[in-house]
């Protein structure tokens, strides 16, 4: 068990939206939730492998480089550009899912949606 | 550097965690964007730092014009308090509250106390990193990536993106009809503001296009200039209120463009066309079309997007 301390910090804030998740009441702040998730194990793929005093993997001297350790790794940076991208669609149509129930209910309180789905 | 800002970006989840009102808390999503990108950069990958600050702004603007909207429309009924809980008893405040902080504890420690050693294979790395200039030429290992080696992903999230579009247009059930023209966009603005924004709008769009034709040998490429660019089109409408595109032909664009990437990679990736790719002065062309394509791509695909936001806000302003 070796642990990075950039590795840590990316996997308390998986956890507090975590718990977020579970205890808000409020529909817009399960959106924001689930956003700072994402962006959590985002810093969690990018954060593997750091070192203090690393570069960027980009520039046209790359070649000449003596060792890799200080060179961050461009692999999970590539996939990641496309789940930042994917992200931000998702949250798209999960405000639009909010825009309907709240235009049904009146509310964006998840309890008072559950009392009054029940009531109609 | 990197921990201080960790440590604020865990301070503004916090308070994210902590606040009660709608608006404070979208205000406080834009500023954990900002410090999400500021480590992102700090840990070695301006590409993705680049692309989370132009989304983070696109989602506290998505934010804005959801909330604003209800504020018109129903008053002050966003705010939710905390007037239910009081009259609760205490063992529902322990179940809501307490055992889940429990439960979260339990399984974070079991995650760190699990966590893998090497989880990045390190040859990987090397390979990508000595082969990606001989094999697809260009600066940026990111950029060869995401266009060559592990374009099937790139391809998957062209199609992510074009099937967002689609349900977001299918749920949103507002035609083009009910939006009027000449409405003016009733957002709070400054003259300071208007101002700059002006000034800023024109040097946005140059922006995005520098960023799509340097994005094979310097940091940046389709995605960010794409979306650089859609922020351009939004500035365009919030300060001087121009509605004048066609969602439905902006649709078209976004189609016919998703079908060119898929056939240019599948001819020049899956297909091999002849040595055209082994070339040092042509092979930089394929990296430089493909990053145009998929800007013009994610550019549409945003747009389309704010647009459909936009159309709702609009559709019901005119019911009310």
């Amino acid at each position: 068990m070796r642990v990075e301390l950039a590795e840590l910090f990316a996997v308390i804030m998986f956890f507090i939206s975590f718990y977020g998740l579970i205890v808000t009441r409020n529909i817009i702040k399960s959106v924001i939730f689930i956003i700072i998730m994402e962006a959590a194990a985002i810093m969690f793929f990018l954060s593997i492998g750091y070192r203090s005093g690393i570069l960027a993997p980009i520039g046209p001297n790359l070649a000449e480089v003596e060792s890799w350790a200080y060179i961050a790794d461009p692999f999970p940076q590539a996939l990641m550009i496309t789940a930042i991208v994917i992200g931000l669609s998702v949250t798209t149509i999960l405000l639009i899912m909010t825009i309907t129930i709240t235009r049904e209910y009146k509310t964006t309180d998840w309890d008072t949606i559950k009392i009054r789905s029940l009531e109609k | 550097m990197l921990y201080v800002v960790l440590g604020l970006w865990i301070f503004s989840a916090l308070m994210i965690l902590f606040e009660k009102k709608n608006v404070r808390v979208t205000l406080y999503l834009g500023i954990f964007g900002l410090l999400a990108s500021i480590a992102f950069f700090l840990l070695g990958s301006p590409d993705v730092a680049m692309a989370e600050a132009a989304i983070s702004t696109f989602t506290t603007i998505f934010f804005i014009v959801c909330l604003e909207k209800y504020y018109k429309f129903e008053g002050d009924f966003i705010e939710v308090e905390d007037t239910q809980a009081e009259k609760k008893p205490k063992s529902t405040f322990v179940i809501r509250y307490i055992l889940p902080l429990l439960f979260t504890i339990f399984a974070a420690g079991l995650f760190i106390y699990f966590i893998p050693d090497n989880v990045v294979n390190p040859y990987l790395k090397e390979l990508y990193l000595t082969r990606f200039m001989d094999e697809v030429g260009g600066y940026n290992p990111v950029t060869a990536i995401y266009l060559r080696y592990r374009v099937y992903d790139t391809l998957f999230e062209a199609l992510m993106l074009v099937l967002a579009v689609v349900a977001v247009i299918h749920m949103s059930k507002f035609g083009e009809a009910t939006i009027k023209d000449g409405l003016r966009s009733e957002l709070e603005t400054s003259n300071m503001s208007v101002f700059t924004i002006r000034l800023i709008t024109p040097i946005l769009l140059v922006f995005g296009i520098f960023l799509i034709l340097n994005g094979h040998i310097s940091a940046g490429g389709g995605f960010q200039g794409g979306l650089v660019i859609a922020t351009f089109f939004i500035a365009r409408y919030m300060i001087f209120n121009i509605y004048d595109l066609k969602v439905s032909r902006i649709a078209k664009i976004e189609e016919a463009v998703f079908i060119a990437i898929a056939l240019l990679a599948s001819v020049v990736v899956f297909l091999e066309f002849a040595d055209f790719t082994h070339r040092p002065g042509y092979r930089e062309i394929y990296l430089i079309i493909m990053n145009a394509l998929i800007g013009a791509k994610v550019a549409c695909g945003f747009m389309l997007l704010f647009y459909r936001f936009v159309a709702i806000e609009r559709g019901a302003r005119d019911e009310s």
